[in-house]
Parts: C-alpha cells; sequence; structure tokens
C-alpha cells in the first residue's frame, strides 16, 4: 500500500511517503521555498517524497490527510455566529480560504484522483507519538494551539489501538495562551515560543505569576481561559486586547525594542504557568490511564524544559521528533507501531557535491578525504574552537538538527555561545545550544533519566566544564547520540572526546538568521561563504575559504 | 487631591501607550494569528 501523507495551510506544512507502512521519505515544505513554516500546499516536499521512492502520482493509493477542514470549517463558523457583526468580513475571508483550500481540489489540480483519508488533527499527533514510540502500553498526552476542534488530548495506547478518554475545546488552550504572551513580548506567534523559553531562565516569575494566573478561570484538565483578554475568536490580527495590557500593567513589546527585566519576568511567569499546567494534565493522565509511559505530541511538546517534569509521574517519557503539524503529515498515515529515524529528507552523492563545489573553486579551497580523516581534522578544528557547518547524509526531518545539518562547535570555552549567538546566528544572546553527547558517555555530564535523541527534553547539567552549552540556570537541552542513530556524528563525538576527554558539542541547526535549515549542498556553501563559519564538511569534503 | 489627578494623568497616558502598541502590532502582519 502506498500512502502520501500531507499536512497543509496551517503552519508546517509537509509531506511524506509510506510505502507497506514505513516511511521512505518525509520532508517540510520549508526547506524547499525557504519561507519559515512555510503553510503552503507542500508540492515541492511531494515532489521530493515521489522523486525518493521513485513513485509516480498516480501509484499512490491514499492520500492522509492530516485533520478534516470540514470539522474545522463548522468550528469556525459556530465562533462566528457569537459575534456575527464583527465577524462579518473575517467569515468572507475564510468562506474563501476554505474553498481555496479545499483537499479534493487542490490534489485534483496536481492530479491526483485516487481516495483521500481524513484523520482528525490531533488523532494525527497521538498517531506519530505513540506509533514511532518503543512502548506497547501509554498515556499520550498532546498539546497544541487549535486543531478542528480540541486544544488537548489524552489517550490510552494498547498494541495497535488508541482511545481518547479526555479533550478540551477551543477557545481553552494553552498553546494559544504561549503563542500569546509570545507576541505580547514582541516575538512571532508560532516561531518565538523557543525565544520565550530561552528568556524565562533571566526572570523572576513572581512579578507576573498571580497576573496571568487570572486569565484562568478552570485548571489543568478543567482548563478554562478568559477569553475577555484575547481576540482568538473574533480577530486574525493580534492575538490580545487592551484588556491584557491593563492586567499585566505592561505595553507590548515591539520587535525592535529592548528586552527589558519586565519581559524577562513575563516570560519567566508564562512559562511556571504553563508547567502548573502541564503537569496537572500529566497527573490526569496517569489517573486516566494507570500506564507507567507517556508519549507526548502537538506543538507544544517542543516545550522541554516542561517536558522533563513529566517524570514525576511516568517511568519513560517518549517525545517524537516532530510533534508539530510537520509531524502529523507522518501520524496521518501511521495505524501501527513504525521504526523510523528523523533522517527522512535528501541527501547528495559526492559526484553532485563535486559537480556544485566546481562552480565556486575561485572562492573556496576543498579537499576529499577518507572518513577516518575526515573525523580526525574536523575533530582537531573543532578542538581549536573553530566553527564548523556539518552536513551529512540525508536532511532531518523537524524543528532540530540532529548532526545532519548541523552548525558544530566546541561547549569548552564560556565565549563560544555569544560568537555562534552574535557573530553566526546573528540572533538574540540570551538564547542557549544545545549540546550532544554520545549515549554512554551522558550521564557523566548531565542528569538524565533516559535517553534523549532528539533534543526534546531539558536536563541538569553536572559540571562546569562546558560553560557554552549550559543556559543561564544551569539547564541543557541534550542530544544523546547513538551509533546506530547516527555513525558519523558519533564517531565525530568520541574523536573529540580522545582529544580532550569531553566528547560534547554545541548542535545549532545550520542556518542563517530568519532561514530555514540548509537544504543542499549549493545553499550549505553560499551561507559558509555569507557568514563566519570557519570551516565546512560536506560528505567527505572538507571545505575552506580561499 | 493632586494625588488624585496625577494617578488618572498617569493611567490615561498608559491607556494611550496600549493603545498605540496595539495599532502599531496590528500593522504587522507577523503578529497576525491564524487559528482557521
Amino acid at each position: 500500500m502506498i500512502q502520501l501523507g500531507i499536512s497543509a495551510f496551517y503552519h508546517d506544512s509537509a509531506a511524506c511517503l509510506m510505502v507497506d507502512g514505513k516511511v521512505i521519505a518525509a520532508a517540510e515544505e520549508e526547506r524547499f521555498t525557504g519561507i519559515k513554516h512555510d503553510n503552503s500546499f507542500p508540492i515541492n516536499a511531494i515532489e521530493y517524497c515521489l522523486e525518493e521512492g521513485r513513485i509516480k502520482l498516480a501509484d499512490i493509493k491514499e492520500v492522509c490527510w492530516y485533520e478534516k477542514p470540514k470539522k474545522k470549517e463548522e468550528r469556525v463558523y459556530k465562533v462566528f455566529n457569537k459575534r456575527p457583526l464583527r465577524t462579518l468580513f473575517l467569515r468572507l475571508k475564510a468562506k474563501k480560504r476554505f474553498k481555496e483550500q479545499n483537499p479534493f481540489l487542490v490534489l485534483k489540480s496536481i492530479g491526483y484522483k485516487g481516495r483521500v483519508k481524513f484523520v482528525d488533527h490531533h488523532r494525527s499527533h497521538t498517531n506519530f507519538s505513540y506509533y514511532t514510540s518503543p512502548y506497547k502500553e501509554a498515556a499520550i498526552l498532546t498539546i497544541d494551539g487549535v486543531g478542528e476542534t480540541e486544544t488537548i488530548t489524552i489517550s490510552k495506547g494498547q498494541g495497535n489501538t488508541i482511545t481518547k478518554i479526555h479533550s478540551i475545546d477551543f477557545p481553552h488552550s494553552l498553546g494559544m495562551l504561549y503563542s500569546t504572551i509570545t507576541s505580547f513580548l514582541g516575538f512571532k506567534p508560532n516561531e518565538g515560543e523557543y525565544k520565550v523559553m530561552g528568556l524565562a531562565p533571566y526572570g523572576d516569575p513572581r512579578r507576573y505569576f498571580e497576573k496571568l494566573n487570572k486569565l484562568f478561570k478552570g485548571s489543568g484538565s478543567n482548563l478554562y481561559l478568559l477569553q475577555r483578554y484575547f481576540t482568538w475568536e473574533y480577530s486574525e490580527q493580534v492575538m490580545f486586547n487592551k484588556r491584557l495590557c491593563r492586567l499585566l500593567e505592561l505595553p507590548p513589546r515591539l520587535p525592535e525594542e529592548e528586552v527589558t527585566q519586565k519581559h524577562k519576568d513575563l516570560a519567566a511567569a508564562l512559562q511556571k504557568i504553563y508547567e502548573r499546567e502541564f503537569i496537572f494534565l500529566v497527573r490526569k493522565s496517569k489517573e486516566l490511564t494507570g500506564t507507567t509511559n507517556l508519549c507526548l505530541g502537538g506543538g507544544c511538546a517542543y516545550n522541554g524544559v516542561a517536558n522533563a517534569l513529566a517524570y514525576k509521574y511516568f517511568d519513560s517519557v517518549y517525545i517524537p521528533f516532530a510533534p508539530s503539524d510537520a509531524g502529523s503529515a507522518i501520524g496521518a498515515c501511521l495505524k501501527t507501531h513504525t521504526d523510523i529515524s528523523p533522517y527522512l529528507g535528501p541527501e547528495y552523492t559526492d559526484k553532485q557535491i563535486y559537480k556544485v563545489l566546481s562552480r565556486y573553486k575561485d572562492k573556496v579551497q576543498y579537499f576529499k578525504l577518507s572518513e577516518k580523516k575526515l573525523i580526525r581534522k574536523t575533530a582537531q578544528l573543532l578542538t581549536a574552537q573553530n566553527i564548523i557547518g556539518w552536513f551529512q547524509g540525508r536532511m532531518e526531518f523537524g524543528a532540530r538538527a540532529l548532526g545532519n545539518r548541523s552548525i558544530l562547535a566546541s561547549p569548552r570555552h564560556p565565549v563560544m555561545r555569544e560568537r555562534l549567538n552574535q557573530v553566526i546566528k546573528k540572533r538574540e544572546g540570551f538564547r542557549p545550544f544545545a549540546p550532544s553527547v554520545p549515549k554512554e558517555e551522558a550521564s557523566k555530564f548531565f542528569h538524565l533519566k533516559e535517553d534523549i535523541p532528539y533534543m526534546n527534553q531539558v536536563v541538569r547539567g553536572k559540571t562546569m566544564l562546558i560553560p557554552s552549552a549550559t543556559h543561564i540556570d544551569g539547564s541543557c537541552r541534550v542530544q544523546t547520540v547513538t551509533e546506530e542513530q547516527n555513525p558519523i556524528y558519533y564517531k565525530l563525538l568520541q574523536e573529540i572526546g580522545g582529544m580532550c576527554n569531553i566528547p560534547v558539542l554545541l548542535n545549532t541547526s545550520f542556518n542563517l538568521k530568519d532561514q530555514t535549515i540548509t537544504l543542499d549542498p549549493q545553499q550549505a556553501i553560499e551561507r559558509f561563504l555569507n557568514s563566519r563559519i570557519s570551516f565546512l564538511v560536506i560528505n567527505s569534503f572538507l571545505i575552506k575559504k580561499k | 487631591m493632586i494625588k488624585r489627578i496625577q494617578k488618572i494623568i498617569r493611567s490615561w497616558q498608559k491607556e494611550k501607550e496600549y493603545q498605540k502598541k496595539l495599532a502599531e502590532l496590528r500593522k504587522r502582519d507577523p503578529f497576525n494569528y491564524k487559528n482557521f
């Protein structure tokens, strides 16, 4: 059975190709268009998937759509009916948009005439989290902005069966609350949430905690947010109104304005409130399912600080590599457990790379090395405090670079974080970097409960030897690497360990400010030339600027 | 009395600022949020 999974028209559009229950290829549309969190129909991602699987569109037996548009449309109009006059123009806009984004019409326009299966938005999240987990029985908690109607679900997975037990509906949404405060703090909703998370440890939550608490009429599994502070139900513009400013006694921050202590305190309070609600939901998941394993899904599962708290009630916690809507393209296809790797994107042969390199002969010098020599040389350069662009094999699926499209640096020097933030990535100085470490060495440097292969949990550091990888509060968003998962990256970490006894690297995504993660060798070389990255490694080529 | 007037003025100024900032944010597309 050949299936094509599609997530589109909200954010993080993506496509995946599945043949007989095995994911052959998957990619996010943003990588091809260069538009961050691109929500357009993922035509480029679909083309890539078909090419990778050497399959024609006519061979596809079923398209699995990651949500039910009809159900979503009903919710939107139902909400508009509460304020018919105020939402008149928005209703017309919605009508037009739903018509243009009708999956049948869009799929017909690309020549697909087969079956289309629509899967509930949160069910797609649930499927992706549970069926890619190692568990045969687990509680599944999904939290995001909004799907068709649901914003939070609790389910139980047993064997191949998933049963939904509890859900919370729009407009009561933890994801939307987080996005609202993100935009209040001058960051872009659906993108800047990571920045708020990074900012939170710099603030004191006490200043705004009680004020934010006033937004809640109900908590945890009875979440009820007072809508008088928000505009979600009747506007697509700014997500809050003047009442929220009055409540917080703070004007919203414009992006170009300085981040003050008040903003840091608000970020800290928001994170605390989110953690409180999250832990209530985790406890409820435990009560309702009685299992010892927990799978997390939905965009909020990127909140690594909160995720780590789930161990209070569960022995084991699994968070997939793309818990947001992108992963739902895969989740929509899944009906049973599957072995899956996050490396599902395009890869390039040495011949293709050589062809690209030859076009930059006057700007770069390159050397083709054996794997052993390449690892040794790269490790030497990293130990000497060089910053390296690292491009290997298939591109990762999801928001995290997991060692195939990464910028690498040594975490041993305290100024490396500033150098990376300000000189290379040109982003806010408060944002932390994630360390990668071989799985078996991880417990020497971090307080881990389990492996964290996809960088989606924040743990306490044990040592002062890696200052650039440690956030201001002593936390680290770790990636544990195994030889099985990523052999060459694992060998590089081991080589570094052999040289300086600290087998840890700073691993940040291979992109510069406001760019999407690097897709192909040409993009990698262009970015290398336009930045102060010292060396670039593409497969077996070591490249330096002339 | 003066304190009361000062308080009213301060709160009026704050309101003005909130309004101005919100209007400015509304103009900026990146801050628009889709709920459908």
